[in-house]
């Protein structure tokens, strides 16, 4: 080494220096410190799943599906935790979106579906720029499949399982609140007005203030198609939310009870050019008065003046707007 | 041709080869842009489906042209630099070979499903370890010929070229380390550390040396600043190489390595504005250059997209930014920009200077030349707007809840603009094939040495 090299040794070794603290903190100390447990929604393969997660692997699969849910992902099922990761090597994580999100994708369609998809995308997706796999061999194409509806399934099963026919029951014996009363609709009155009266309007007819600014407008409740949602159905809309419109994911902000409370009050909205409702046709206007009269001592309770139950047949709210 | 010991035939070598290369993967990736338009095009054949065609192409593009390319422009610039002979053409050449059956077979490998499965590495454990050794030998010669120079002094582009072959070896190996095994997400670090430093490590420093070196040679005017330069080169060493995990900044990794992640690649503003500031200072009141002196246009091209692609990158790394925009086509746009806008104009402007001085030979027309700046140009612009918008109408979908298959219908405009920019870049560098070959093979120009005087031996 002649003598003009001797400048450099300092700056070798800070290069050498940094570069292995870099390699340190950021290849080995993650490995090191970085060991998470294998959640109980890991997923230890078949060795069908197995063949199926090769096959996903060597056409390329994840150059537009990813297999991770992020906060802000709709639609996609539950987050992810990094246990379970543990037995995806090589990882899978993917980078672009082209495709929709794979992490809980197993049990969302039946294997038909996949079939179908996987010989011609466009057959059971219109306009999808997914390339035909035609050439997959049957044991390759069932080994896919196979591998498809593996991935997340435990996860969507602990977490969305509250619609199953079998889990609903269940539910529906815990709740606490009773969506026929008109105690819980009055309820839901409040949290109406507080939370949607703004885009909803007070009457739930999908003029609130603010529906003027929004693109996609929001419901009015009084349409027929509202009349034939069930009680299940209005709560997993309310919690859900509407993708592609400005209605929140209520589950993220509302209790369960306030939700079902919600759904006493929209199940009371009158369906429009309902001018009074069917009941009313044989009521005795004057025999009904005389049945509701409120005592001067009622008057006067502590009971909340928002509540009044009625023992005849509801009085018509919003008719005829 | 490959066992030659003449002196820069394996640079030479290096540079004609990348070139082939070149066209080759431009062809795959417009066979891929034109799947998105016509999906059912590939029907039945597995070897063109579009997710077996793009690690071919990433992977063709990246190691067959731009880092071939790269290297035969640093063997060539390195023994001017340091005033000497390089250590070994023979060994470089020999390189050069087992690189060029690298590319091929593991290009075969991959469209035919042979593949790691990991982003950027994924050629199969045989190609990885002839480009291990092929790194390691070229290290080699070039640090020898550091160490036996006869200049005193080590010009910036050096420090990049000879710490990108420091470097490289070592980020090559980890990213392609199959016989350790490590559990998924652990695999996903290691896999992004290795996918962002290949480029930060390998591209953009031996990119940014070739455009320290090709800036004052074209222009004839001494650099701006070399301490300036320095910073840049210090701050890039320490600054990159942990910021890969911002490519995976929404999954459950641990969230002190996303931060550092973060926080590293904002910091990487630093050495990218001292290089800019850097370059402008070395051109200011020479812009007129550029009329008449093609290789200069390339690489200040080059500069000016280097720009783009390094303000995005810090901003999309950061978490709210990237909320927004990850996961869709925005991120293939800055990619591009990056390896396709800023290195690879870097390369052209070098190769457009460096093939007369290699082979004592005018570049064969000046016309072609400049059609293919101009295709080039052009079909990049295209390519980038289309991305870039695009990518803001997936990231729209996205974020309103949209399922994939309501706003995938808005997105054909695109992906045909894609294929026309795409076209037109393929079409100008079928043009640069041909310049190429007919310079090589020796064919008499078509112009006079005047109009380009930097495409010509005679000055410099």
């Amino acid at each position: 080494m002649n003598s003009n090299n001797k400048n450099y040794i300092l700056p070798a070794i800070v290069i050498l220096f940094s570069f292995s603290m870099i390699m340190f903190s950021t290849v080995l100390l993650p490995n090191m410190i970085f060991k998470p447990k294998p959640s109980e929604f890991a997923v230890k393969y078949t060795p069908l799943e197995a063949r199926g997660r090769k096959i996903y692997m060597k056409e390329g699969c994840v150059y537009c599906h990813s297999q991770f849910v992020r906060p802000q992902d709709r639609d996609f099922g539950p987050l992810v935790m990094a246990g379970d990761y543990v037995y995806e090597t090589p990882n899978l994580l993917g980078t672009i979106r082209t495709g929709p999100d794979l992490s809980n994708e197993g049990g969302k369609h039946p294997d038909a579906w996949h079939l179908a998809h996987f010989k011609n995308p466009r057959t059971v997706t219109p306009g999808s720029v997914m390339p035909p796999f035609v050439y997959l061999k049957d044991d390759e194409m069932k080994a896919l499949i196979a591998y498809v509806q593996s991935i997340g399934k435990k996860r969507l099963v602990k977490y969305q399982r509250i619609y199953h026919p079998d889990e609903l029951d269940k539910v529906l014996e815990k709740r606490k609140v009773n969506v026929d009363s008109s105690a819980a609709a009055n309820a839901g009155r409040g949290i109406f007005q507080q939370n949607c009266a703004t885009c909803h309007g007070t009457h739930g007819l999908g003029n609130g203030p603010n529906a003027i600014a929004i693109g996609k407008k929001p419901a009015n409740f009084s349409r027929p198609f509202y009349k034939d949602y069930d009680d299940v159905t209005w709560f997993w809309r309310v919690s859900e939310g509407v993708p592609g419109t400005r209605m929140p994911q209520w589950e993220r902000l509302l209790t369960a009870e306030q939700r079902w409370y919600l759904v006493a009050f929209l199940k009371t909205i009158p369906r429009e050019n309902e001018v009074y409702p069917k009941a009313y046709e044989n009521l005795n206007a004057e025999k009904w008065v005389e049945q509701n009269i409120i005592s001067e001592k009622e008057l006067n309770s502590q009971k909340p003046a928002m509540i009044i139950e009625t023992k005849g047949p509801p009085p018509a709210a919003g008719g005829g707007h | 041709m490959f066992f030659s010991d003449e002196e820069n035939s394996a640079s030479r070598n290096f540079i004609i080869t990348a070139v082939i290369w070149l066209v080759v993967g431009m062809t795959l990736g417009l066979t891929g842009a034109l799947e998105f338009t016509a999906p059912d095009m590939s029907t039945g054949i597995a070897q063109l489906t579009f997710s077996r065609i793009r690690p071919a192409h990433v992977n063709t593009v990246a190691f067959g042209w731009l880092s071939m390319a790269n290297i035969g422009i640093v063997l060539y610039i390195i023994p001017t630099l340091t005033r000497s002979k390089l250590f070994s053409n023979k060994l470089a050449n020999f390189v050069c070979l087992l690189w060029n059956l690298a590319i091929l077979f593991g290009g075969l490998c991959l469209v035919n499903g042979y593949t790691e499965g990991r982003e950027y590495a994924e050629y199969p454990v045989p190609i990885d370890v002839v480009v291990i050794i092929g790194l390691l030998t070229l290290s080699f010669v070039v640090y020898m010929t550091a160490i036996t120079r006869t200049v005193k002094k080590l010009y910036v582009s050096l420090w990049y070229m000879l710490g990108a072959f420091f470097w490289m070896p070592i980020v090559y190996f980890i990213g392609n380390r199959t016989f350790i095994r490590l559990d998924g997400l652990n695999d996903g670090i290691v896999n992004w550390f290795y996918g962002h430093n290949i480029l930060g490590m390998w591209f953009t420093t031996l990119g940014v040396g070739i455009a320290y070196y090709m800036i004052p040679k074209l222009s004839g005017r001494p650099l701006w600043s070399h301490s300036l330069s320095m910073l840049g080169f210090w701050t890039i060493a320490f600054f990159y190489a942990p910021t890969g995990t911002h490519h995976i900044l929404q999954s459950p990794v641990p969230e002190w390595l996303k931060a550092l992640a973060v926080v590293f690649s904002v910091a990487l503003v630093i050495p990218v504005i001292t290089v800019l500031t850097n370059f402008c200072m070395t051109m200011k009141g020479n812009w007129w250059q550029l009329a008449n002196n093609l290789p200069l246009r390339f690489v200040l091209t080059g500069a000016f997209f280097y720009f783009t692609t390094c303000i995005q990158g810090p901003f999309q790394a950061t978490r709210s930014i990237n909320w927004y925009l990850h996961f869709t086509q925005w991120v293939v746009g800055h990619a591009h920009v990056a390896l396709l806008g800023t290195f690879t104009f870097f390369d052209f402007g070098a190769i457009y200077y460096i093939l007369p001085r290699i082979l004592k030979r005018q570049i064969y027309s000046v016309a072609l030349a400049r059609a293919h700046y101009w295709f080039t140009l052009i079909g990049f612009l295209i390519f980038f707007a289309a991305m870039t918008i695009g990518g803001l109408v997936q990231s729209a979908g996205w974020h309103l809840g949209i399922p994939v298959s309501q706003w995938g219908l808005e997105m054909p405009p695109y992906w045909v603009f894609r294929a026309i920019g795409g076209s037109l870049m393929w079409f100008g560098n079928i043009l640069f094939l041909i310049n190429v070959i007919q310079t090589a093979r020796g064919v008499k120009p078509l112009n006079p040495p005047d109009i380009e005087p930097a495409m010509s031996p005679a000055k410099g």
